[in-house]
């Protein structure tokens, strides 16, 4: 029998996408908060190099299994010393990025002086997440916070939980099994990296991922702080070699 | 703020009105517990009270991320020493986070669990033991810390927080003490206690060393502060060696008179 | 400050917060009284049934799987010079023993002692609001609170969380103006008086030891041993139950800690007596 749907569990030609919260059947049914995430973002990557830090994320927004969309950012400029990428649910994602943003609109006006550092910003967002996920209504992400205070690099992590600590190097996602032995082993060797091999090194945990990643894409952006400031670069895409796929046998 | 004494007043039956009223924004009772909302009609305090209809839930707001604590006690002196790996699953997040916390000067807590939960608690201890210090002109005695811990606690009894506590430091005499915790706040002083996940390779071999117990004719000879830094070391060492949670580098605080000294020591880092 | 005021910028973040959607306290950005205040209060997530969506975390399989202390064998009787009170002190965590040192009996004030038995936590805590409640009755009435008067309170109390999922159960003993008292509360709201009670996961066997040795008349030094010895014969059969035997008397002048010996100690000295 053919599918009726779009794809499996789609909505039938004609009928659209039936998407939590937006239920006509709304009166008497449980209410639903984000119980699993719906478009999501995979990886995020981090990693301290001398003066700085590098976050990295692809492009690609999934639904399920589908590359639904093929151009969206993950990574968000906070200020001039502070980042923030994310893996998860990208609706979550752009919610938060909305009070993030309002939050720096709101500190401009003030124009005290003071504004979010890595670790101020870092530890806010443990909060939300811990607050939400106490209300049995997560924010369904995985973010990076980095940046620069006080001289110094800072990467932090934090779940949809409230898990949350800090490191040299963070991946998430699928990277944390495929890009963080990479990128452990590299930092490890060579802890003052300069930011050009932080860089190549990004670009080729991003490249090892996209080859066994299903959910991963072969476009990037990449945020980088360091003391003259933060910086979204991209679109850009690693060079990818597919040479020896034709000597993989025993799948046709 | 409430306390205890607003909780407990002398009408009986009347703490699941001050329950109710304690649960405003951030908290609220089931709205489709029906006992409960025989209350609702008088609760003015209950802001926001209408969200539709019940909510399923079937997300878990737990993760466990392993670690082990523990904490001795000597005559004059305490340490609390921890790994510092955090994990989840079979993967390690980081390498270098310490679940010690120092509290005051001459208390130090270990807690281990949920790191979420870890982070939080701690921060209102934090905030608690500001407070007191700006009202009472003194820092919280490890005493009254523990005892304050163990009500922080158990006012998460329906909700709990998933952590294994142990407090170490000095008393009020200067002698040192433990205390150990469970998830809802039942705590009682010890002498020494290991908590995590290797609490059960750990407090075994405490048992025999420090505690001797069980052991007929031994010369009981009291603890001085070289040995139990010496134990601390060999302990870990072992659970490093057999549990997967349990790794990387030791945080070790010594509690004395003359504060707290923390020293690092290398564990296993596979 | 400049822009702010030209913008008429008010100082709270909260501009966004009028939507509640967007940044009520449902987005979690509680402020910092919020956080405190729930350290000082019995908090709950709502629409959250403890029992309910506790079950996994307790029974669960899971890596994450919360064990609170529990296993007893905790006794009461009276008798004709007051009322003895033995318990064990062993606390378990699943299979894992994690206290051989548990203060299983809590002492209220000098004329009342509660016994503690289901879990820890629960009993320490809402004994210790009976505590008070006792000590404002004292301050109110310029009297003790009766042993009837002080269990009704605690039955009263956990009854308002039937349903809720605590684990209580506990002896309250004492004297007052019609002499030893003896009452049985629980969680569930169960309160019973009686001469003699046993609870917890060894309390089949010290039943067995109890009634083949009670007489209400008997003297003082043959109750402890009796006391004694059905904690002991607990320990030995129910592997929740061990450490050692905590005896308490009450008597009309208030109660008196009579012993704290090993089970391991009293093994070889009832092995020894058989003997001769």
């Amino acid at each position: 029998m053919m599918e009726t749907g779009f794809w499996h569990g789609g909505p039938k030609p004609g009928a659209f996408y039936s998407l939590p919260g937006n239920s006509s059947t709304y009166n008497d049914m449980p209410r639903k908060h984000t119980q699993q995430p719906i478009t999501t973002g995979t990886s995020v990557l981090g990693v301290k190099f001398d003066g700085g830090i590098i976050l990295a994320a692809d492009m690609l927004g999934s639904y399920g299994s589908l590359a639904r969309f093929r151009n969206i950012s993950r990574l968000m400029k906070v200020n001039d010393q502070t980042v923030l990428g994310a893996g998860g649910d990208y609706a979550d994602y752009q919610h938060i990025k909305d009070i993030i943003e309002q939050r720096m609109i709101d500190e401009e006006c003030l124009d005290d002086g003071f504004t979010y550092t890595p670790k101020a910003l870092h530890s806010w967002m443990t909060r939300v997440m811990y607050n939400r996920r106490s209300q049995f209504n997560p924010l369904w992400n995985v973010v990076v916070v980095g940046g620069i205070q006080d001289n110094e690099p800072f990467l932090g992590f934090v779940d949809k939980i409230g898990t949350a600590f800090k490191s040299d190097v963070i991946c998430t996602g699928y990277g944390a099994y495929i890009a963080q032995p990479l990128l452990r082993e590299a930092y490890e060797k060579n802890n003052a990296m300069s930011e050009q091999e932080a860089k190549a090194l990004v670009d080729r945990c991003l490249k090892v991922l996209f080859y066994r990643d299903a959910r991963s894409f072969n476009k990037y952006e990449i945020a980088i702080v360091t003391k003259d400031g933060a910086r979204i670069e991209g679109p850009m895409s690693s060079d990818t070699n597919w040479d020896i796929a034709t000597m993989v046998k025993g799948y046709e | 703020m409430k306390t205890l004494g607003h909780m407990i007043n002398s009408r009986f039956g009347s703490h699941l009105f001050d329950l109710l009223s304690s649960c405003r924004k951030n908290f609220h009772i089931l709205s489709k517990q029906p006992k409960i909302s025989v209350n609702i009609g008088q609760m003015d305090t209950v802001e926001e009270y209408q969200h539709g209809g019940p909510k399923q839930a079937y997300f878990n707001p737990y993760a466990f991320n392993g670690g082990t604590v523990l904490a001795v006690a000597g005559e004059d002196f305490s340490v609390v020493a921890s790994d510092t790996r955090l994990s989840e699953g079979f993967s390690i997040f980081t390498r270098d986070n310490p679940k010690t916390y120092n509290l005051t000067s001459n208390t130090v807590l270990g807690c281990t669990g949920f790191h979420g939960d870890a982070l939080t608690l701690t921060k209102v201890l934090e905030a608690r033991l500001k407070m007191y210090e700006h009202e009472h002109h003194k820092p919280m005695s490890t005493k009254a810390i523990a005892a304050m811990l163990s009500t922080i606690l158990y006012y998460k009894r329906f909700f709990p927080y998933y952590v294994n506590n142990i407090l170490g430091g000095l008393d009020e005499e200067g002698k040192g003490c433990v205390y150990s915790f469970d998830p809802v706040g039942s705590y009682e002083r010890e002498s020494f206690r290991a908590g995590g996940t290797a609490s059960s390779m750990l407090q075994p071999l405490l048992d025999n060393q420090i505690g001797f117990k069980n052991q007929i004719g031994v010369d009981q000879t009291p603890l001085t502060k070289e040995k139990a830094i010496f134990l601390v070391k060999d302990v870990f060492t072992s659970a490093a060696e057999r549990d997967i949670y349990t790794g990387d580098q030791l945080i070790i605080n010594v509690i004395t008179k003359d504060g707290t000294r923390t020293e690092y020591f290398p564990l296993r880092r596979d | 400050m400049a822009l702010a005021d030209a913008c008429n910028f008010s100082q709270s973040f909260s501009n966004f917060a009028a939507i509640p959607t967007a940044l009520g306290p449902q987005d979690g950005l509680s402020d910092f009284q919020n956080a405190l205040q729930s350290s000082e209060n019995f908090t709950i997530p709502q629409n959250y049934d403890p029992v309910r969506d506790m079950k996994t975390l307790v029974d669960g399989d899971k890596d994450v799987k919360i064990e609170f202390d529990h296993g007893t064998t905790t006794l009461a009787f009276k008798f004709k010079h007051g009322v003895i009170v033995a318990v064990d002190s062993r606390a378990t965590a699943g299979p894992y023993i994690a206290s051989q040192t548990v203060k299983k009996v809590i002492e209220i004030n000098p004329y009342l002692l509660g016994t503690m038995a289901g879990g820890a936590a629960d009993c320490s805590y809402w004994e210790r609001v009976l505590a008070k409640q006792c000590r404002i009755h004292e301050l109110r009435n310029k009297e003790r609170i009766s042993v009837a008067a002080a269990s009704k309170l605690l039955a009263n109390i956990v009854y308002n969380y039937k349903g809720m999922g605590l684990s209580m159960g506990t002896m309250i003993c004492g004297w007052d103006k019609r002499g030893p008292g003896l009452y049985y509360v629980d969680s569930d709201g169960t309160r019973l008086t009686n001469d003699m009670f046993s609870v917890g996961s060894g309390s089949t066997y010290a039943y067995g030891v109890l009634d083949s040795g009670y007489n209400y008349d008997m003297s003082v030094e043959d109750a402890y041993q009796l006391g004694e010895r059905a904690i002991y014969h607990a320990t030995h059969r129910d592997a929740y139950s061990g450490g050692t035997v905590n005896m308490y008397h009450m008597k009309e002048t208030g109660w008196i800690k009579v012993s704290a010996n090993n089970v391991l100690d009293l093994h070889y000295k009832y092995a020894e007596e058989k003997k001769q």
